[in-house]
């Protein structure tokens, strides 16, 4: 309700400057209607719809909109004593002259005598006149605590008046009034020096000064004409000054002068202690900011990026050599599918080149549930948890929203494939939390936790962040890791691999000119290899291609997390083509019939086809396809013998690897079986 | 005593209620927790009959608590694992199975349930029961870490029945739908096993090297390196016999006329020394007595869990009998051994056939051909020698003859007797072998019965009294010189 109320006040601001030009028209030709045409009732008329605009928002008007009401009340006042019908309100006009502002002087030029000796009268009814002197000048004048420009005569209501007068760099001066009847007083205020003052003028404006590393808040607005002889000998109109920022208590001794702002080199000034010491106030030369870039660019693979920098849309990929402010930015591009997250620092002169691709969004819908031991802390550790993925792009839950309705929002708009949500688990007291990782499809898995434990969150980080490899390099032959033998032993290889010189039953000794003790170490250098690869064996050196194997991804594993790898899974076939497609499909297939989606997984694999027939390659996927069928029950038992009479036509397939077991017996046992 | 006025004692009376009734009670559910944790505290400090009694409470009064099957479970695992009665774990099974079949811990009930039915299990038939509890789990609780298990036990059971394709399935499935589980290692060995067991010795040895790469800290990966290293060498590399000299480091002299020779489940060489009438374990280079006095042993073998079994016309000697048990009418034993339901096949070369006797001492006899000598295989069955018929017969587990190797098929003459046969757990058979063109030698078998190796003694530089063999984990073997009192090893 009050919030609604505070919402008036700019509102009413921006009407009144809405109307300035027509309220000011208005002033301006009530004054010429009667000085030039004698026009009163015109005059009148536009005089109170002046005041009428004004007058009820007198509390909260500027001095130029004040000084506007008090010379309408002035005319206002002339004009009905002109009247004899509008007399009686002359005096009504100059009481709530004295009411707004009693050290109003009326023109004396259009007020005759009588209104003058009048005005005087009443003025002196209730106020009295109070003469005051500065040294220095320049200062702040405080009456009763509210701010009044520091003017030599005022005009204060009778009684007791507490007035402050202060300066920069001086002690402060309070003086107590009594004020009755006819009385009329006079104050001198002579301020102390108490320290020295520094004055800055900084260009542009909106830069913040800090001295001796506490800020002192910002150098705002523009400097008047009074900065022109600061301003021009640089080159600089005063305009494109900032008001001056005054440093009021200057400490003895060296100070630290910084002034910063972001797109702005930082400026530090060494201020010796002769501007401490004798105090006195220093005005320093307009300080120049220089500004401080750095350029951006950003380019995908991937179709339909959006480049937003900390929440401001720079436009779609790719964006090359885009002019920034340097320092720290949150970078996100988000993609049709997936988004890319980092937290980048752009320094001045640098450009810093990103190719990003998407990766899968896990955004968190909040820890639902009433108040238990260590929540405040679990919380935070799960809305931090970003910062601990590496392989996910993490979206904060939105304040206050509940877990239900985000989840409806984010199935309506898809802005995320995977979504966490964290429940109590409902004991008598909470000790456990139930996480919930879950595709948009419903593809679901849940951890339960403890939250006082050290890192609660730890396995979840760990198993969101293993993402499996679908494919690996290899050479074409399998080895053993055989005691005795001086490397690892050629078990079997392909038909290129033993047409380039590759002998099958003698070790390994070298590969690319290092020594291979075991078959772990030979796959840890393919890993880093692309170029072909020189493998020498006792008799001879053989030179071969790295090819890429298909993998499956491990099903039932503690150390997956499911969803995830399905998210990532649908991703990377967003961008693949041709058997990198189809073997992204096949994992898929495998995820889903780890969740018991049989008929999904079906869907999927009768539409995969991979042209390799050793390994995992299309045996593997007619196997699973039977695999599937079967799990669907009797009604599909046809389609299961088919799939499997499909995988028996490769007997080079194989699961898991291109290591891993045959598929054809286990084909022909479930179609024995089958029969 | 102060006593209270008649009038006040009801206002008195319901002050001394109010606390107790402000206090409100606990639910059930707290109470049976209460119990439960009770019990699990007594047992922790091994307060059994405690912790028995509680839980026997609880089930008791709270049979629809949560903690209900969770207590059933606790109570037969302790039947199991502490009492070593699994007869009495299985009421708390059924009840477990028949009243909770929803819980959490059903699972794992199941999964006991078909072990204990396993274990019991005498012959291939009586699987039935337990495979019926494996296929349970597997189908109710898909996700439950128990499945793994029973997909292996599963396995097993197939493969026990001879069902080998069946059983790779299984084994299959253990490690790839349940990757990482405790029991990957092991099924990854049973696979690599099966493999083999199904002529598929590439893909045998890529899956132990794969257990390899993949848990290379399990003990299964231990089994794995010899397993595959005994394979290549036999089967792949098959290097000449090379006579390396008396074993180990050369050592001459040092044993007191020994017999016969095995090989432990962990690897070590048990030796028998007829001059003391007892075995020994050679274990790191030291000779360890094992077992009890066995005078005029003719057969030494060991257990799974690697206790030595003795055996001469006086009966059976084991590690933990005082006694000799006697082995019926059998008086010229000439081979022995042990099959995964711990029946005993003992060959008699004056009786034509063999004799199982069973755990409980029950024996059957199976048709055979007068047997020389015997060794187990890893398929359940045996291999053994019938010198009146010039054969090797590789038997399956039923006693029925598989493979047909006449004596001296591949060989550049033929032999006319078998002294003794030795196989190495993967398959391979060695034959020591006399007599006709080929004469005293050596010849080694594979799975499939074709001739892997072979030397004469002659050409090997051996001429002492070679009476038993074993081959050893390095794909190496060792025979046993009574005459010289040492041992030989051929690379």
């Amino acid at each position: 309700m009050r919030f609604r109320h505070l919402l008036f006040i700019p509102l009413f601001c921006v009407t009144l400057w809405g109307q300035d030009p027509g309220l000011n028209d208005t002033f301006l030709q009530a004054k010429a209607l009667w000085a030039t045409q004698g026009d009163r009732e015109g005059a009148t008329a536009r005089f109170d719809s002046v005041v009428a605009t004004l007058a009820p928002r007198a509390a909260g008007l500027g001095p130029e909109w004040i000084q506007m009401l008090c010379e309408s009340y002035n005319w206002l006042a002339v004009l009905d004593d002109r009247s004899a019908q509008n007399k009686p309100r002359t005096q009504v006009r100059l009481q709530a002259l004295l009411d707004l502002n009693p050290d109003f002087e009326l023109d004396r030029a259009l007020t005759s005598q009588r209104l003058l000796t009048l005005y005087d009268r009443m003025k002196g009814e209730k106020y009295a006149l109070v003469k005051l002197s500065y040294s220095p000048e320049g200062g702040r004048l405080l009456v009763d605590g509210k701010p009044n420009p520091p003017v030599t005569r005022k005009f204060l209501p009778f009684g007791t008046h507490k007035l402050t007068y202060s300066r920069p760099g001086h002690a402060t001066s309070d003086v107590i009034l009594e004020l009755a009847p006819h009385d009329v007083k006079s104050t001198d205020f002579k301020l102390t020096r108490t320290a020295s003052t520094i004055t800055l003028y900084v260009q542009p404006s909106d830069i913040e000064i800090l001295l001796d590393g506490q800020s002192l808040g910002f150098a705002t607005g523009k400097a008047g004409p009074e900065a022109a002889s600061l301003a021009i000998p640089p080159g600089l109109r005063p305009e494109e000054l900032s008001g001056p920022f005054v440093i009021p208590q200057l400490t003895p001794g060296k100070h630290r002068l910084e002034l910063r702002a972001s797109c702005f080199r930082s400026k530090v000034l060494e201020l010796g202690a002769e501007f401490a010491t004798p105090p006195a106030d220093h005005t320093l030369e307009p300080i120049r900011m220089d500004p401080s870039k750095g350029t951006l660019s950003v380019s995908s693979p991937w179709p339909g990026g959006e480049l937003f920098l900390s929440g401001q849309s720079r436009g779609p990929l790719p964006v090359a050599n885009l002019p920034v402010c340097s320092g720290p930015y949150d970078l996100l591009v988000r993609f049709p599918v997936g988004a890319f997250f980092r937290r980048i620092d752009v320094e001045e002169g640098k450009t810093l080149n990103l190719e990003v691709q998407p990766k899968p969004r896990l955004a968190f819908l909040g820890l639902e549930g009433g108040d238990f031991t260590g929540r405040a802390r679990f919380l935070a550790q799960l809305e931090s948890l970003g910062d601990r993925l590496q392989q996910l792009t993490f979206l904060p839950a939105h304040a206050g929203e509940p877990a239900a309705e985000a989840l409806a929002r984010l199935k309506a708009s898809r802005e995320t494939e995977l979504v966490l949500i964290a429940r109590p688990v409902p004991d008598a007291v909470t000790h456990r939390v139930e996480l919930i990782v879950a595709t948009l499809d419903g593809e679901e898995e849940s951890l339960v936790l403890k939250p006082l434990e050290q890192d609660p969150l730890g396995s979840l980080a760990a198993r969101l962040n293993d993402v499996p490899p679908i494919q690996q390099p290899g050479l074409g032959f399998s080895v053993l890791d055989i005691p005795g033998e001086s490397g690892p032993w050629v078990l079997a290889a392909s038909e290129p691999a033993v047409k380039a010189g590759l002998q099958v039953g003698r070790p390994i000794l070298q590969v690319q000119g290092k020594s291979i003790l075991s078959a772990q170490e030979l796959q840890n250098l393919l890993e880093s290899s692309k170029e072909p690869v020189s493998i020498r064996q006792a008799d001879g050196t053989t030179v071969l291609p790295v090819q890429t194997e298909s993998l499956e991804i491990p099903l039932g594993s503690k150390g997956l997390c499911y969803p995830a790898v399905l998210a990532h899974l649908r991703l990377q076939y967003a961008g693949a083509k041709g058997d990198k497609a189809n073997l992204i499909k096949l994992n898929m297939a495998l995820v889903l019939m780890q969740f018991r989606k049989y008929d999904k997984a079906i869907e999927l694999l009768r539409d995969a086809r991979l042209s390799a027939s050793s390994g995992v390659s299309q045996g593997t996927i007619d196997y699973h396809t039977g695999f599937c069928f079967l799990h669907l029950g009797t009604t599909y038992q046809t389609e299961a013998m088919q799939a499997f009479g499909q995988a028996l036509k490769y007997p080079q397939s194989t699961l898991l690897g291109p290591e891993g077991p045959l598929v054809a017996p286990l084909a022909k046992q479930a179609l024995a079986d089958l029969k | 005593m102060f006593v209270l006025s008649s009038w006040l004692r009801p206002p008195a009376a319901l002050l001394c209620v109010l606390p107790a009734l402000a206090q409100t009670q606990p639910p059930d559910g707290d109470l049976a927790e209460r119990l439960y944790r009770s019990g699990e505290r007594a047992y922790a400090t091994k307060a059994y009959k405690e912790a028995l009694d509680t839980w026997g409470q609880l089930l008791q009064t709270y049979p629809r608590s949560e903690f209900a099957p969770v207590a059933l479970l606790r109570l037969a695992r302790h039947q199991v694992e502490i009492e070593h009665k699994p007869d009495a774990a299985m009421p708390y099974l059924d009840r477990l199975r028949n009243d909770y079949i929803k819980s959490p811990e059903a699972a794992d009930g199941l999964l006991l349930r078909g072990v204990l039915l396993k274990r019991q299990a005498r012959r291939p038939a009586e699987l039935k029961d337990a495979m019926a509890e494996f296929n349970r789990v597997i189908d109710l609780f898909p996700n439950d870490p128990a499945c793994a298990e029973a997909c292996l036990h599963l396995g097993q059971a197939w493969r026990d029945q001879g069902q080998w394709s069946r059983a790779l399935q299984q084994f299959i499935n253990a490690f790839r739908l349940h990757s990482g589980s405790a029991v990957a290692p092991r099924a990854m060995l049973e696979a690599a096993e099966t493999l083999d067991l199904m002529d598929d010795l590439p893909g045998c040895l890529r899956m132990l090297q794969r257990l390899r790469t993949e848990s290379p800290q399990s003990p299964e990966a231990q089994e794995a390196v010899w397993r595959m290293a005994v394979r290549v060498k036999q089967r792949l590399q098959k290097p000449p016999l090379r006579n390396e000299g008396p074993w180990p480091s050369g050592r001459t002299k040092w044993l007191k006329t020994p017999t016969l020779l095995a090989i432990a489940p962990d690897g070590d060489l048990l030796i028998f020394q007829k001059d003391l009438d007892r075995a020994f374990r050679l274990h790191g280079g030291e000779l360890l007595q094992q077992g009890p006095p066995a005078p005029g042993s003719l057969v030494l073998l060991t257990d799974s869990a690697g206790a030595v079994w003795m055996l001469s016309k006086n009966g059976l000697v084991r590690e933990n009998t005082a006694l000799p048990q006697p082995l019926g009418t059998l008086g010229a034993i000439s081979g022995a051994a042990l099959d995964h339901w711990g029946d005993l096949w003992v060959a008699d070369s004056r009786t034509p056939a063999i004799t199982v006797f069973t755990r409980e001492g029950e024996s059957r006899s199976l048709a055979s051909p007068t047997v020389n000598a015997l060794a187990p295989l890893p398929t359940g069955g045996v291999v053994v020698a019938s010198d009146a018929d010039r054969k090797l017969l590789f038997l399956d587990a039923e006693g029925q003859p598989r493979i047909v190797v006449p004596y001296g098929k591949d060989l550049p003459g033929p032999f006319r007797k078998v002294i003794a046969l030795a196989s190495d757990g993967v398959g391979q058979v060695a034959a020591l072998v006399d007599g006709a063109d080929f004469g005293q030698g050596l010849v080694i078998f594979g799975p499939d019965g074709a001739v892997l190796r072979q030397a004469t003694f002659k050409t090997l530089g051996i001429n002492g009294n070679i009476t038993s063999l074993a081959l050893d984990r390095s794909g190496g073997v060792i025979l046993c010189d009574r005459r010289n009192d040492l041992l030989i090893r051929l690379n």
